[in-house]
């Protein structure tokens, strides 16, 4: 019904420009619809609509304890999507999941653009998990790990592609951390994270990252 | 005209009937349109999709375009005039598309689109596209690490008027601009096509004798590259293609090519049919419009599970 709808407005749309060309999907309320924006700005502006107001809050909401994830795994990663896990519909898609933790920084490496810290949440002294600080943030965790964005709703999949980018420069801009070695420091965090195989590195995208008494 | 090509349609519509006795239309028919076979890339689609529909009990008629929206839409209007019950389609423009498939569903005829996208969503029932932007990422972590994090290279695009080589583009650099020490010293197009990207890469040497790498937008012009630095005795340079062919794979086994990134085209084509197939007896695919496959890296280790684009397990 609402794709009904956004074709008929976009039929319109195209009836009324003629010749121009008109940039599908605009963004509900449509007070972009006129401006020549490029697909960045756009999913910029898309971004910082859902960032703060539903995907933050979407990760509170049903991240599980990093603990949870890692004994689910060792039933197989299947297993553990099935019980925690969110993934696109598409055949062959990897498993995503939002997951929550405290722990103590083992290893920081802020020099590189891709700057991560590893922390130990067990408390063994071994990195359970490794959060990604950016500015660079790979992967498409935040995107499909949010089962409210759906790929059918997107003109194409460079737009597509550019969502989860602005979306993952949104993570790293909420990224606020003291100066210095992170090393030994305590944070909590919730964020999302993709794997392919059960025994690939937990690598976050952190949505909360708070320094916190041990 | 029209006429004519109706009639020829129909006589190979009986001519594969006839021939194959044994796969009779009791499910009625699907028509596969897809670019030319001439790239077998396209040609492992129509395969694919043939095999699954007459698995599935359809009989098929499988068409080209030649990428011409203008032949595509009339052979939309034969397969709607024939009656097909579904339309398997790689298509000819994310634009020009959208009047042929929106013809067809008005005639009650539901289009499965692969490959690529077309630009707008609630007239195909399903659009199953391979995650270009996923594979250049994989792509090109395979490049880095093989160029040791450090080096000249040069990167060669496809069609400029064709969103997949904007995108893979894209991807590449987003993992590559990560290391500074990765320098590119040349950024041209080829076109997708190996003679082309030969003469490229001649002129690319000639200019940059101490390039270390080439990232090819896809696999036949990282074929024309590769020929032209094997003409220069240039077989050092590290070179990575993206489409998974069968020319790349032989290359890679033999120590040339050094990786390329599979997209499923050939179970791709299996799954629109599945899901037409779905569609046809449910009335509901069970899944979303549309759909991003993950594309799978091929190197030295797996290059030999590669045949006509599927992976074999």
């Amino acid at each position: 019904m609402r794709a009904m709808t956004a074709i008929l407005g976009l039929s319109l749309g195209l009836t009324a420009l003629g010749a121009c060309k008109i940039v599908p999907n605009p963004e509900p309320g449509g007070e972009n619809a006129s401006a020549p924006q490029s697909d960045e700005d756009r999913m910029a502006a898309k971004a910082g609509e859902i960032y703060t107001a539903q995907l933050v809050p979407n990760v509170s909401q049903k991240a599980i304890d990093l603990p949870t994830l890692t004994t689910a795994l060792q039933g197989g990663l299947d297993a553990a999507g099935q019980a925690h896990g969110i993934r696109p519909q598409a055949e062959g898609s990897p498993w995503n999941f939002l997951v929550k933790g405290q722990g103590t920084v083992v290893e920081a490496n802020r020099k590189s653009r891709g700057a991560t810290m590893a922390v130990d949440v067990t408390g063994d002294k071994q990195a359970d998990v490794t959060i990604q600080l950016g500015p660079v943030i790979k992967g498409t965790a935040l995107r499909d790990a949010a089962d409210f964005i759906v790929f059918t709703d997107y003109r194409d999949q460079i737009e597509f592609a550019k969502l989860a980018r602005a979306l993952n420069d949104r993570a790293h801009q909420a990224v606020q951390l003291p100066e210095g070695d992170l090393t030994g420091k305590t944070f909590r965090f919730e964020g999302a994270t993709t794997l392919r195989s059960a025994t690939d590195p937990v690598l976050v995208v952190p949505t909360l990252l708070q320094e916190a008494t041990p | 005209m029209k006429l004519t090509r109706r009639l020829m349609i129909s006589a190979l519509g009986l001519a594969m009937t006839v021939a194959m006795p044994s796969f009779a239309a009791a499910e009625g028919t699907i028509a596969i349109i897809t670019p030319s076979h001439d790239n077998p890339f396209f040609k492992a689609e129509a395969v694919g999709a043939e095999a699954r529909a007459k698995e599935l009990g359809y009989d098929t008629v499988v068409m080209v375009h030649d990428d011409d929206p203008n032949k595509q839409l009339e052979l939309f209007n034969t397969a709607i005039g024939q009656g097909v019950k579904a339309i398997i389609l790689d298509n000819a423009g994310a634009d020009a598309t959208v009047a042929a498939v929106q013809a067809a569903k008005d005639a009650g005829i539901p289009s499965f689109l692969i490959d690529r996208e077309i630009k707008e969503s609630g007239i195909a029932v399903s659009q199953i596209v391979s995650n270009n932007y996923q594979g250049a990422q994989l792509g090109a972590e395979e490049f880095v690490k093989l160029m040791g994090e450090a080096g000249k290279y040069a990167e060669l695009l496809g069609r400029e008027a064709d969103t997949n080589a904007g995108i893979r583009s894209s991807g590449y650099h987003d993992i590559i601009d990560q290391y500074p020490d990765m320098e590119m010293v040349a950024q041209q197009t080829a076109n997708w096509s190996q003679t082309e990207a030969y003469t490229v890469m001649e002129t690319i040497l000639q200019a940059n004798p101490d390039i270390k790498g080439v990232i090819s937008g896809n696999d036949t012009m990282a074929m024309g590259a590769w020929a032209a630095l094997e003409a220069a005795g240039r077989t050092d340079v590290i070179v990575v293609g993206f489409d998974g062919s069968n020319d790349v794979r032989d290359s890679i086994k033999a120590g040339g090519i050094k990786a390329t990134v599979l997209q499923p085209a050939y179970r791709q084509a299996q799954l629109a049919v599945e899901q037409a197939d779905a569609y046809l007896k449910n009335g509901s695919t069970g899944v979303d419009e549309k759909q991003l496959m993950d594309c799978i890296l091929i190197n030295a280790e797996n290059a030999d599970k590669l045949e006509t684009f599927a992976l074999a397990e």
